[in-house]
C-alpha cells in the first residue's frame, strides 16, 4: 500500500480535484460492485450509503460516487478535503457531544475522536430509551464511515472465468504489481485498473448490473410525481380532463416501468418492503381509477386516482427516510414469487382502491362543508365511494385469504393472530360494517362519509402502524424506525378534516 | 308453540339475522383483535393467546359472528336470485367457522427438533405440564398446567405433592439464601459478587463455591480474561512468591502449604519431569505436578478422591488471569504475582488488562446466591420475550417448598425414594421416525444473511426408509402429518446445525379452503348481482370540468 501511495503522490499534487481526476472519475458509477448480497453499480451503492451518513446523495459539488470515491481513499493514506457530516438531534446526545446551540451537523471525524464517549453512554443509557437508540443509530453510521474510510465496504470483481469471481475490497484489491503496469500504458492508473475491472465483468460475466444505473439515472420516481403532479393541476385548476387522462396514462406508463426495471434487478415482485408499497399501491389506485373511471364514465375518479398517486410519490420522492428505495435480498419465507405476487399485490392493491374511497369521502366532506352539494349529488357520490369500497373489499378479502393459505403451506397454519394478519382482518371487519349499514340503508350519506374516510385510518395502521408502532410478528420485512411521526400526523390531519366537515346534518340525510 | 312463544321466536331470529347484532358482534371482534395487537405488541405472542385469542370471551364474540352469519342468510330464505352472492358469502363464512372449531378442537401445532444422524419422533406441542418422575418405580405422572397469563393458584395434590402456584410468565430474581445442608465450620462454601469496569464496559458477576449453588459456578469467561474463584484460605499460600510456583491445597483442614514452607524437596525424573512427594498421616502422595494436579499412590495410580491438590500458579503466568478468593484477589503482572484485598468495602484494585478496574460488592462466607421466581407481566422486544421468559410452579413435599422452573427441575428423596419435578411442555410421540441427515444453510452472497435454510432427511416407517428434502415453502406431508422448514439453531462450539421443523394436523383445512372460494366468488358475484345507476345531476360535476 506503501508503494502504491508513494506512486500516486510522484503522479499528482495531493488537492481534492487532483485526486479526483487521478482516481475518483465519475466514470467509476458504472464499476460492479458487491454489497448486501447483491451485485450493483457503484453508484447505487455510493447514494444509498451517502444518503444513510448524511441524509443527501451529494457532497458539496461532488456526486455521490467521487465523495465515497473520496472517503474510501483517506483509508489508502491519501489525504483530501471531504468532510462527511451527519445530523444529530437527541437532545442528550448534543450534550454529551457538546455542541453549540443550534449546531447539529457534525462531522465523522469529530465523531470517530468520540467514539469512545459514545460508545460508553450507550453502555450507560437506559435500555430501548430513545437516547440509547439515538447512541446506536450514531456508532453503526461511525462503524459504516470506518468501514468506508478504511477502504473495505466496497468489493470490486476481480475475473477469473464465469463462473469463477472473487470480490476484493476496494484497498485489497489495487495492489502495487497491477497499478505499476497500468502505469505503463495510461497517466491515469488507479482509474485504468477498476475500469479494467469492470471491463472484464462486462465482457465475461454480464452487463445486467448497468441496468439499475440506468433505472436510478432516469429518476423515474421523479418524473412519475411531476407527470402525476401536472395531471393533478391540469384537471383541478384548468379543468381540462382530456390532457390530464393524459398525463395519467402517462404516469401510469412510468410507474410500471419503474416497477419492471426492480423487477429486472431484483427478480422478483416488487413489493417486498414499504417503499415498494407505497409505490404499488399509488400506480394500483391510480390504474385502477382509469379502469373504473372508463366503466362507470366517471371523470372524478381520475382525480381522485391522481391525487392518491401524488401523495404516494410524494412520500417516495421526499420521505427517504422512512422508505428507503434500496433494493435488499429477501428473507427465506418471502422468496415465493407466486404467493409474493398474489397475495402482496391483492392486498396493496385493496389498500389503492380503499384510498381511492378515502379521497373520494374527503373531498366531499370538504366541498360539502366549505361549498355546497345537493342531497341527490350526495347519494351520487356516495354511489361512486361505495364503488371504490366494494372493490377494495373484495381484494381485501381475497388478499387476507390467499395470505391464509400461503401461510398454511410455509407455516402450516392458515390463520395465527400474526398483527399484520390480524389488522388487516379489522379493516375487513370495519369496511363490513360499513358496507351492511350502506346497503341496508341503516347509514345515512352523510356519516357514509365520515365513516369511509375515517376507516381508512385502520388501513393505515394495518399497513404501517404495525411496522411502525407495534413492531412485531412474522411480517417482519417491513420494519423500521421514523414512521411513527408520520403515522400520528396522518391521524392528526385525518381527525381536525373529519372535526372541521362534521355537521350535525350528515346524520340526517338518508339514501 | 303458543303464537307468544312463536312470535318471540321469529323476533329472537330478526334480531340475530339482523343488521345491528351484525354490527355489534363485528365491532366487539373487532375491539378484542386492535386489543390484542397492541398485547401482543408489547407483551408478547404467548400472552395475549392466553388472555385473548385463546380465551372464552373471544371464542363466544367469534361465536355470536358465527350465529349473525347463520341467521342473516336464514331470514332470507327461500333463495333469491339477486341473493345468490349474498347466500355462497355467508355459506363461506358458515364453512370457515366450522373448519377453524375443527382445527381447534382437534388439531395439532408442534415443533420436531431435529439434531444431525439423531433419531427423532417427540412433537413438542404448546400445553404446559408437570412431569411427576418416579425413578425408583419407574413411573412417570403427568399434570397439565391451566392455559393462564396471571399468576394461578392451582391447589391440586397428587400423594405427598401439593401442587401450589403457577406462575406463567416470571423473572428470576437474585437472593441469597442458607443451605440445606449443614457443613463444617471451616468449609470454603463462601460466595462472592463482584463488578469488573472499563470506561466501554461494566459487568457484574457472581461466582460460588458453596454445593448448593447450581446456578452460579467458580470461574467465568469475561472477553480474554479468566476468572477463577477460589477458597479464601488459598490465599495465604498465594501471596508467597514461592521459587517453585505449586501450593497444594487440603480440603479436608481448608488450608494450604507451599513445598518450600515444608521443605518439600522438588525432583525431576529421569525424563527431567518434576515431582515431589507429601508425607501426611504416615501416607505418600506422590505430585507430578506439571501433567495433573491430583496425586497418585505407591502404585502410580492416580488418587481422584484425594484431599490434596496441586496447584501450578506458573500455568497462569501468560495469559490474562485473575484469581477471587472471596474478599482477596491475584494476578500476575511484571514476574511476580500481586495480592490485594477488597476487604474494605470502598477497595478498588486496578488490573493490569484494558484499564479494568475490579469492585468487591457482595460476599458471604456461609449462605449462597440462588434464583427465586417472581410473577411479572411479560415483555416482549424485536419478536421475543426480554421479560418474563421463565415459568415456575411452586410444589409443597412433606411440609417443605420448593420452586420448579422450567430451566430447572427439581429431585428430590420422597420416603426413600428419588423422585424428580420437571416444568415441560406437553409431547406428542409420533409413530414414525426422523433423521436429519444433512442441513444446508445458504446465505446470501459476502453477508450472514440467511437465503435458504433446508433439511434432508430419512423417514423412517414400517415400509422402511425414504429420503425427504424439506425447506420453505416445500413441506413434507405424511400420515396426515405436514411438516414445515421453521427455523434452524446452531451449536456455538462444533458450528453444526441442528434443525427445528414445525409439525401440524389440520383436519379443517379443507373446509376453511372452500369457503374462502365460496367467500370470494359469492363477494364477486353479489356485486355483479346488485349493480345500481344512480343519476348523476349536471350539479353533481365538482370539478367544473370542460365540456368537450
Amino acid at each position: 500500500m506503501k508503494a502504491i501511495l508513494s506512486l500516486l503522490l510522484l503522479t499528482i499534487s495531493l488537492s481534492s480535484f487532483s485526486i479526483e481526476l487521478h482516481f475518483c472519475d465519475q466514470s467509476l458509477e458504472s464499476l460492479p460492485i458487491r454489497q448486501d448480497g447483491r451485485i450493483k453499480p457503484l453508484k447505487v451503492h455510493a447514494s444509498e450509503m451517502l444518503k444513510y451518513l448524511t441524509g443527501k446523495t451529494k457532497y458539496e459539488k461532488l456526486s455521490s460516487t467521487v465523495t465515497f470515491c473520496l472517503v474510501s481513499l483517506k483509508g489508502m493514506g491519501i489525504p483530501n478535503e471531504v468532510d462527511l457530516k451527519t445530523n444529530i438531534e437527541h437532545v442528550d446526545l448534543i450534550k454529551t457531544l457538546e455542541l453549540k446551540d443550534g449546531e447539529h451537523r457534525v462531522s465523522f471525524e469529530k465523531l470517530e475522536e468520540n467514539m469512545t464517549l459514545i460508545r460508553s453512554e450507550w453502555q450507560k443509557a437506559e435500555e430501548h430509551g430513545s437516547y440509547k437508540k439515538s447512541l446506536a443509530s450514531v456508532l453503526n453510521k461511525i462503524n459504516l464511515y470506518k468501514d468506508i474510510k478504511s477502504a473495505n465496504n466496497w468489493l470490486v470483481p476481480l475475473v477469473n472465468s464465469k463462473d469463477d469471481v472473487a470480490w476484493l475490497p476496494i484497498g485489497a484489491y489495487l495492489t502495487e504489481e497491477k497499478v505499476v503496469k497500468a502505469r505503463e500504458t495510461s497517466d491515469r492508473p488507479f482509474l485504468k485498473v477498476l475500469k479494467d475491472s469492470e471491463e472484464q465483468y462486462e465482457k465475461i460475466v454480464d452487463k445486467d448490473f448497468l441496468i439499475e444505473l440506468t433505472y436510478v439515472k432516469m429518476q423515474l420516481p421523479l418524473v412519475a410525481l411531476f407527470l402525476t403532479f401536472a395531471g393533478l393541476i391540469t384537471i383541478t385548476l384548468f379543468r381540462k380532463f382530456n390532457i390530464a387522462l393524459v398525463f395519467a396514462v402517462l404516469t401510469v406508463i412510468t410507474q410500471t416501468a419503474i416497477l419492471a426495471f426492480r423487477v429486472y434487478v431484483s427478480g422478483r415482485a416488487p413489493i417486498t418492503n414499504m417503499y415498494e408499497t407505497v409505490l404499488f399501491s399509488g400506480y394500483g389506485s391510480l390504474l385502477l381509477a382509469l379502469v373504473i373511471g372508463h366503466f362507470k364514465k366517471e371523470k372524478i375518479y381520475v382525480f381522485v386516482g391522481l391525487a392518491y398517486n401524488v401523495c404516494t410519490l410524494l412520500m417516495l420522492n421526499f420521505a427517504g427516510g422512512m422508505l428507503s428505495s434500496s433494493i435488499s435480498p429477501l428473507v427465506p419465507v418471502l422468496r415465493d414469487n407466486f404467493w409474493l405476487s398474489t397475495h402482496v399485490t391483492t392486498i396493496i392493491l385493496s389498500y389503492g382502491a380503499l384510498a381511492l374511497s378515502w379521497v373520494l369521502a374527503n373531498t366531499v366532506l370538504i366541498r360539502k362543508r366549505f361549498f355546497s352539494m345537493s342531497p341527490a349529488d350526495e347519494r351520487y357520490y356516495s354511489d361512486l365511494v361505495y364503488t371504490c369500497l366494494k372493490y377494495g373489499t373484495v381484494m381485501l378479502a381475497a388478499g387476507i385469504i390467499l395470505g391464509g393459505v400461503w401461510a398454511d403451506y410455509s407455516w402450516g397454519r392458515f390463520w395465527g393472530w400474526d398483527p399484520k394478519e390480524t389488522w388487516s382482518l379489522i379493516v375487513l371487519c370495519l369496511y363490513m360494517a360499513i358496507l351492511h349499514g350502506k346497503y341496508t340503508s341503516w347509514i345515512p350519506n352523510g356519516r357514509f362519509f365520515l365513516l369511509v374516510a375515517a376507516a381508512f385510518m385502520s388501513v393505515m395502521m394495518a399497513w404501517f402502524g404495525v411496522n411502525y408502532i407495534l413492531a412485531t410478528g412474522l411480517h417482519s420485512y417491513g420494519f423500521s424506525e421514523g414512521g411513527a411521526i408520520f403515522l400520528g400526523s396522518f391521524f392528526a390531519a385525518q381527525i381536525l378534516v373529519l372535526a372541521l366537515t362534521y355537521t350535525r346534518k350528515d346524520n340526517q340525510t338518508h339514501a | 308453540m303458543s303464537f307468544d312463544f312463536q312470535k318471540k321466536l321469529e323476533k329472537t331470529e330478526r334480531f340475530l339475522g339482523g343488521l345491528k347484532f351484525a354490527v355489534i358482534v363485528i365491532t366487539i371482534f373487532s375491539i378484542f383483535m386492535i386489543v390484542g395487537t397492541f398485547f401482543e405488541s408489547y407483551y408478547g405472542t404467548d400472552f395475549v393467546n392466553r388472555t385473548i385469542y385463546k380465551r372464552m370471551p373471544f371464542m363466544v364474540v367469534q361465536l355470536g359472528i358465527f350465529i349473525s352469519v347463520f341467521f342473516a342468510m336464514m331470514l332470507r330464505l327461500p333463495p333469491k336470485k339477486r341473493l345468490y352472492g349474498f347466500y355462497a358469502i355467508h355459506t363461506g363464512l358458515i364453512m370457515i367457522g366450522c373448519g377453524s372449531f375443527i382445527t381447534w378442537f382437534s388439531g395439532v401445532d408442534g415443533t420436531l427438533s431435529l439434531d444431525p444422524n439423531t433419531p427423532a419422533r417427540k412433537v413438542v406441542l404448546t400445553d404446559d405440564i408437570l412431569r411427576i418422575i418416579y425413578h425408583d418405580d419407574g413411573k412417570t405422572v403427568m399434570r397439565k398446567l391451566p392455559y393462564v397469563a396471571f399468576e394461578t393458584n392451582i391447589g391440586d395434590k397428587y400423594e405427598d405433592v401439593t401442587l401450589g402456584d403457577f406462575y406463567p410468565f416470571a423473572e428470576k430474581e437474585l437472593y441469597w439464601r442458607k443451605g440445606n445442608n449443614p457443613y463444617a465450620m471451616n468449609a470454603s462454601i463462601h460466595s462472592s459478587t463482584y463488578i469488573l469496569s472499563n470506561p466501554n464496559v461494566t459487568q457484574e458477576f457472581t461466582l460460588s463455591l458453596h454445593p448448593e449453588a447450581i446456578e452460579f459456578e467458580a470461574s467465568a469467561r469475561l472477553g480474554l480474561l479468566d476468572v477463577t474463584y477460589l477458597p479464601k484460605n488459598l490465599v495465604t499460600c498465594f501471596g508467597d512468591n514461592n521459587p517453585s510456583g505449586y501450593i497444594i491445597w487440603d480440603s479436608k483442614e481448608s488450608s494450604c502449604f507451599t513445598p518450600e514452607s515444608r521443605s518439600i524437596e522438588i525432583k525431576n525424573t529421569s525424563e527431567g519431569n518434576k515431582f515431589f512427594v507429601v508425607n501426611q498421616d504416615s501416607k505418600f502422595y506422590s505430585f507430578f505436578p506439571d501433567f495433573n494436579p491430583w496425586p497418585v499412590d505407591e502404585k502410580l495410580e492416580v488418587i481422584k478422591d484425594s484431599h490434596l491438590r496441586v496447584f501450578s500458579k506458573k500455568l497462569f503466568e501468560d495469559k490474562p488471569n485473575l484469581f477471587l478468593f472471596g474478599e482477596n484477589a491475584a494476578y500476575f503482572e511484571d514476574n511476580k504475582w500481586h495480592m490485594k484485598s477488597l476487604k474494605d468495602k470502598a477497595s478498588i484494585i486496578t488490573l493490569p488488562w484494558m484499564g479494568l478496574e475490579l469492585v468487591l460488592k457482595k460476599h458471604d462466607n456461609s449462605k449462597f446466591p440462588s434464583f427465586r421466581p417472581v410473577a411479572t407481566m411479560p415483555v416482549q422486544l424485536n419478536g421475543s420475550l426480554i421479560k418474563g421468559q421463565t415459568k415456575a410452579l411452586k410444589i409443597e413435599v412433606l411440609g417443605k417448598e420448593y420452586w420448579v422452573l422450567d430451566d430447572r427441575p427439581v429431585t428430590l428423596r420422597i420416603n426413600g425414594k428419588k423422585v424428580s419435578f420437571v416444568l415441560d411442555k406437553e409431547i406428542l410421540t409420533l409413530p414414525f421416525e426422523f433423521v436429519l441427515t444433512k442441513f444446508k444453510m445458504e446465505k446470501d452472497p459476502g453477508t450472514n444473511k440467511p437465503a435458504s435454510y433446508e433439511s434432508f432427511v430419512k423417514l423412517f416407517t414400517d415400509k422402511g426408509p425414504s429420503d425427504h428434502h424439506i425447506f420453505m415453502n416445500n413441506p413434507l406431508k405424511h400420515a396426515g402429518f405436514t411438516f414445515y422448514q421453521a427455523s434452524y439453531s446452531q451449536d456455538p462450539e462444533t458450528g453444526v446445525y441442528s434443525s427445528t421443523l414445525s409439525v401440524n394436523v389440520d383436519q379443517g383445512r379443507p373446509l376453511k379452503y372452500l369457503g374462502s372460494l365460496f367467500l370470494v366468488l359469492g363477494a364477486m358475484g353479489h356485486y355483479l348481482l346488485n349493480k345500481r345507476k344512480v343519476k348523476k345531476s349536471d350539479s353533481a360535476d365538482i370539478l367544473n370540468l370542460e365540456k368537450v
